[in-house]
């Protein structure tokens, strides 16, 4: 399974969510699939899913989605035991694990590779929903239905390594363009004004 | 801390607009947890590290909510990455109520808390977070109002180091 394939199977199913990314390839990948103005691509690793996790619940009512990456999980697994006792139905995680830290372009691996299992110590810290994904039917099935269920999801999608992100223009919209982009929309969307915006 | 004088930060934090606080407790201000889990008007989140209680204050924050995070000191080390990287580099406001151990103002500073006192302002400092250092509550609710009123206006996370008359 490669992770374009399973991004632009997501970026088909994109309306009124969140999406909330970490640093990675899939950053790169998902904003050049996905124009959608709810993108907001976090620019370092071990955030996302904690981001995510405010804006979840903060917007109860807004689906909210993590694209994550093995080794941004493993900089934050204490995101796992938290996420494992709030629960927030809105919240779904697809952390996309090559088993390799392919940002340091000699892909050195990571524990993934070894004998950790992210899903099993999902389970472990209280995510009742947490699966391995292995093949893109299996994504399509499980990663695609989880969109429509108001419950918390966490998935973790073995992909094999790929460079397209390597292939394709990196986005040019710095952190703070894409911030107010994405809470222009919010409050378009949620018709409030988000407080710390303030008046000039 | 005197009970008063949690009731009296709680009660400011709300005037100041926040309603919503992720923290991990310490000693000095801990009275103000079981006020905020009382409040119907906040929502408080336990985090597992002062890293995640950033980076979910910050998403709650760009959610709509008025954020603090809640620490001890020694979570600016833990948390110094998240609040450079959410906090100052996306710029998004976040108020941190930080319970200033091992400072000269602290009442309860000894030999465990020192060097961890020693480094917290400089740290901020190296971080670009500009702090407000409170030892006493004679402008507390003025305090808790300035602070959040520059978080805003800076889009950066400012801190409140509560010591002196908060430590006893």
């Amino acid at each position: 399974m490669i992770r374009h394939e399973c991004l632009e199977l997501l970026a088909a199913k994109m309306s009124d969510q969140l999406v909330v990314t970490s640093q990675s390839g899939q950053r790169i990948e998902w904003s050049h699939l996905s124009k959608h103005e709810g993108n907001l691509l976090v620019g370092m690793m071990g955030c996302a899913i904690g981001v995510a996790t405010g804006l979840a619940l903060a917007l109860p009512h807004r689906k909210v989605i993590a694209l994550d990456s093995d080794g941004s999980v493993l900089l934050s697994l204490f995101n796992l035991a938290t996420l494992g006792n709030l629960r927030p139905k809105n919240l779904v995680v697809y952390v996309f694990d090559n088993g390799v830290y392919s940002g340091s372009r000699i892909s050195y691996p990571t524990a993934t590779a070894g004998h950790t299992d992210l899903a099993a110590v999902a389970r472990g810290a209280g995510i009742v929903d947490s699966h391995t994904i292995r093949d893109i039917e299996e994504f399509k099935k499980k990663g695609i239905e989880a969109l429509a269920r108001n419950a918390l999801a966490f998935f973790v999608c073995k992909v094999e390594e790929s460079l397209i992100h390597r292939e394709i223009a990196r986005p040019n919209t710095d952190l703070a363009e894409n911030k107010y982009t994405f809470v222009r929309y919010l409050e378009r969307t949620e018709k409030k004004t988000i407080p710390f915006m303030g008046r000039g | 801390m005197k009970d008063e004088l949690a009731k009296r930060l709680v009660q400011g934090l709300k005037r100041a607009g926040i309603n919503f606080v992720t923290y991990l407790p310490e000693t000095r201000l801990s009275q103000i947890v079981p006020l905020l889990r009382d409040d119907p008007d906040m929502e408080l989140i336990s985090a597992a590290s002062e890293q995640e209680a950033v980076t979910i204050a910050a998403g709650a924050t760009l959610g709509g909510k008025q954020a603090a995070v809640y620490m001890e000191n020694t979570g600016i080390y833990v948390s110094s990455y998240s609040l450079l990287v959410t906090g100052k580099q996306l710029g998004v406001p976040i108020l941190l109520v930080i319970g200033y151990l091992g400072g000269v103002p602290d009442q309860r500073n000894s030999f465990l808390y020192s060097t961890i006192g020693k480094h917290t302002i400089p740290t901020l400092e190296a971080l670009g977070i500009e702090h407000m250092l409170l030892n006493n509550s004679d402008q507390l609710e003025v305090n808790l109002n300035d602070a959040v009123r520059a978080a805003n206006a800076q889009r950066a996370p400012f801190a409140l180091l509560f010591a002196g008359e908060f430590s006893v």
